[in-house]
């Protein structure tokens, strides 16, 4: 339990209080504060362990107002939550904290195809949104690899990507608008359903704000038709080097494929033993390339990629043959993280974005820093958009192997930003890298992000902790609103462990 | 004020806010009437900034200073095949176009334009700088502040440098026109996939397509299918015909925003305007204040939001901007003497 600044202002019983009202609001079944319940919701997909008092499952807009107006009166941060895929700690809550669970609101509301938009609630997961979609002619352009378990609310969240985001873009280009509850248990609607809104873009900065500015009840998607055509490749190289040059000699054709997605030996080889996909082992790293449109299209664009390829020494080609084909070879890509299980027992995974033409580069400098730690690291990202996903597999049961990790970690991240890359592409930041905010941002930056948060949430009610490193203030906005001169409370201790 | 540099930015912003000067920031012009009715005691010119900052074709990517114009960047970017989708007036400056919220007129296949701004430098109004984003092309780092003044009209700060994602122009583009009206262009819309833009006249319709050689001429005879009467314009000719501001200086334009399927219902009967199907943007001509009233009464009854992009009109007040206090705490932060353009945007300080 750590402490808050006005802990001796609240006693503890708030929270049985709390628990009760929740309780009249939202049924006792939708409110869970048992030893083992508030243990599973304790953590997200990420290492990092914290602690919450109560955990909450609204199913309804109204039930998610009644958590945050009850969570307010007893001064309980929110942490809200979908399906904790997340990878950041972004849902880990600390402290005395109210997890508000939007996973069992899984409505698809409405879908209209006349206007390209589908009304959908948080909790839908986003491989659901995609089959629900698929017999309309239509498609969710997002799909992170975590699609079958991930839910639309996560993806708005943490602004998700995926494979195929090089030529669609990021969950925020298709998000028209949002219901949001905000922090003070407000309803609003930011953006239209149209293509513009009155007012300033908040859609555009709650997407991605990693629960910090209120809690996603509705999300209006817009929806693509399906292209016509579709191709999958996959290319073999002898180097890493001549596998990366591919990707920019492909981008310099003019061709912007749908995704680029690039393996190492060292995933490739744990993947086949796996999915059985048929990639090519001896193969220094592989480049799976796929390219939509129409026939024609997709017929000019896999010439084009085909010759980039052999630019460059490309020694293993395979264009798939028909969907089924296709699907395999997707498998491949998607199950790397189910693969590398049996590398190790654990692992950490990075997700740096560097500018593309700096992948080479960078992955000479992810494996020296393997190397020189003594650790196993395995590189499978979206070289497309330079968003690379160096993974150390290790055995935290072995004395010292997690300190090695987490200075690999360290490392890692300071030769991305050094390349003049971000801290993360689709991750977000979450508890894992807010400490390193300050090697992208100055001062000022992350002030000025201290007022965008402090506007929605003047109260520093929402998901503290996360996102913005301590000593990131709003001074103007504070003194002005509250007239105490801090917006936020001051960070306590992280929990142990927070790292990894 | 003709800041020259960033630090110039700063001091005429520090002073100003020292002594409540307001100030309205300029580029191109080109969108200067969006807007509510502000008063301003001072023009903050922002062209003379505007250099290139970084430009790697591979990167898909290019930094800008904010005051230089459309066509300078057009002109660069073309010499190595990409392009900045904005499709804004040529004398527009690259800040403009994303502080007044501008629109392609291929949207349709490009995106909003407010996707494609990366990362940005903002010198807000007490002269402080900010950054936000990255020069990548995807990025989870913070709050994107860079997407608050996108849109803003100049009331959050001065942008004064941007990197915004390009593309690579297709290898063939080829316009088709058809009489018609908004019902065939929204069915050549749905049925043609990778359309670039669909644009409806009151009685032709301008079929946009680019890609790939083999690819435009399978295209266009699915066009043929639902349009027999289609026929290519000139590879010369600009895309759309008639953009806005070429069009006859009398009145007000609007450039409205609505559900798309909405677009028929409320054009009907009037008189001019282009349309962009399956997108839900039009602009029109509202020659009369009574006009303007008529066309925001539809509008607002669709959904949408009919902000005058030239001429009087303002934003139009029957739509509220939502969160209406997290507007005013955010003018407040970025600008708190309230000297940027007061009252310009939806929200007043």
């Amino acid at each position: 339990m750590h402490p808050r600044p006005n802990d001796s202002l609240q006693p503890m019983a708030d929270v049985d209080a709390a628990r009760r009202e929740l309780e009249a609001a939202l049924g006792s079944g939708a409110v869970l504060t048992d030893p083992l319940a508030l243990r599973l919701y304790a953590r997200d997909a990420s290492m990092v362990e914290g602690e919450c008092a109560i955990v909450a499952l609204p199913t309804t807009t109204e039930q998610v107002q009644a958590c945050v107006s009850i969570a307010a009166a007893h001064d309980l941060p929110i942490v809200p939550r979908g399906s904790g895929t997340g990878l950041a700690g972004g849902a880990t809550p600390i402290g005395d904290s109210l997890v508000v669970v939007t996973a069992r609101m899984t409505g698809i509301v409405e879908v209209r195809p006349e206007d390209r938009l589908a009304w959908v609630e948080p909790g839908v997961p986003n491989l659901d949104l995609t089959n629900h979609l698929r017999p309309m002619g239509f498609t969710f352009a997002p799909d992170p690899s975590s699609q079958q378990t991930s839910s639309i609310g996560g993806n708005v969240s943490t602004n998700a990507g995926g494979p195929h985001c090089l030529a669609y873009g990021v969950t925020s280009a298709h998000v028209l608008a949002l219901d949001v509850v905000m922090p003070d248990g407000s309803l609003e609607r930011l953006g239209a359903e149209g293509p513009e809104a009155a007012g300033y873009d908040l859609r555009g900065v709650v997407v991605g704000s990693e629960g910090t500015l209120g809690v996603v009840t509705r999300v209006c998607v817009r929806i693509v038709p399906t292209p016509p055509a579709v191709r999958t490749m996959l290319f073999g190289f002898d180097t890493v080097e001549a596998c990366a040059a591919t990707v920019t000699s492909i981008i310099a054709r003019g061709v912007v494929p749908a995704a680029v997605e690039m393996m190492d030996q060292g995933i490739v080889r744990a993947v086949e033993r796996f999915a059985r996909a048929g990639y090519p082992v001896d193969a220094a790293a592989v480049l799976l390339v796929e390219v939509d449109g129409t026939e024609a299209g997709v017929a000019a664009q896999t010439r084009e990629v085909e010759m980039a390829a052999g630019d460059n020494g490309v020694s293993s080609v395979r264009v798939a043959a028909d969907d089924e084909e296709r699907a395999l070879l997707w498998k491949g890509r998607k199950s790397a993280f189910g693969a590398i299980a049996q590398i190790a027992p654990h692992y950490h995974l990075h997700d740096c974005v560097v500018p593309r033409t700096k992948l080479v580069d960078v992955m000479r400098g992810v494996y020296a820093i393997a190397e020189r730690h003594g650790l196993i690291v395995t590189n499978v990202f979206h070289a497309g958009d330079g968003n690379l996903h160096p993974l150390f597999s290790f055995d935290r049961s072995v004395p010292g192997t997690l300190e090695r990790v987490l200075q690999a970690s360290d490392e890692v991240v300071r030769l991305c930003v050094d390349a003049g890359g971000a801290l993360s592409g689709e991750h977000g930041i979450g508890l894992e890298k807010r400490d390193f905010m300050p090697l992208v941002f100055s001062a000022e930056d992350l002030n000025a992000q201290a007022c965008v948060r402090a506007s929605f949430d003047p109260d520093g009610r929402m998901n503290p902790q996360k996102v913005l490193p301590d000593g990131a203030r709003c001074g103007e906005f504070a003194v002005a609103a509250t007239g105490t001169g801090e917006a936020t409370p001051d960070a306590a201790g992280l929990p142990e462990g927070s790292w990894i | 004020m003709h800041p020259r540099t960033v630090a110039d930015v700063v001091e005429a912003l520090r002073d100003a806010s020292q002594h409540r000067c307001r100030v309205l920031v300029v580029g191109g012009r080109t969108h200067i009437d969006k807007g509510n009715v502000s008063e301003a005691d001072a023009e903050l010119w922002t062209t003379q900034l505007d250099q290139v900052v970084a430009y790697e074709p591979g990167e898909m990517l290019v930094v800008v200073q904010a005051g230089m114009r459309c066509r300078a960047l057009s002109d660069l970017l073309a010499e190595h095949g990409q392009e900045w989708p904005a499709d804004a007036p040529p004398d527009a400056t690259v800040g403009g176009v994303i502080a007044s919220g501008s629109s392609s007129s291929r949207r349709l296949r490009v995106g909003a334009l407010r996707d494609s701004v990366v990362e940005m430098e903002l010198v807000t109004g007490d002269g402080r700088i900010v950054h936000s984003g990255a020069r990548t092309v995807k990025n989870v780092t913070g709050y994107d502040v860079h997407r608050l003044a996108t849109g803003s009209l100049g009331t959050l700060g001065v942008i004064t440098q941007v990197a915004v994602k390009v593309r690579p122009i297709p290898e063939r583009a080829l316009t088709l026109a058809t009489p018609g009206d908004l019902l065939l262009a929204s069915a050549i819309a749905s049925e043609v996939p990778l359309v670039a833009s669909v644009l409806a006249t009151p009685d032709v319709v301008e079929v946009r397509l680019e890609g790939w050689t083999d690819e435009i001429d399978e295209l266009a005879a699915m066009v043929r299918r639902l349009a027999p009467d289609a026929a290519p314009l000139d590879t010369a000719a600009p895309f759309p015909r008639e953009p806005w501001w070429t069009w006859p200086d009398d009145g007000t334009i609007v450039e409205a925003a609505l559900p798309p399927s909405k677009l028929g219902p409320t054009l009907t009967t009037l008189k001019r305007y282009s349309a962009l199907a399956a997108v839900g943007l039009a602009w029109i001509a509202a020659p009369t204040a009574d006009d303007l009233t008529a066309i925001r009464g539809r509008v607002e009854a669709a959904g949408g939001i009919a902000p005058a992009i030239r001429g009087p009109g303002g934003l139009g007040n029957a739509t509220p901007a939502a969160a209406a206090d997290v507007h005013r705490r955010l003018r407040h932060s970025f600008d708190p003497a309230g000297i940027l353009a007061p009252g310009r945007a939806w929200v007043s300080a």
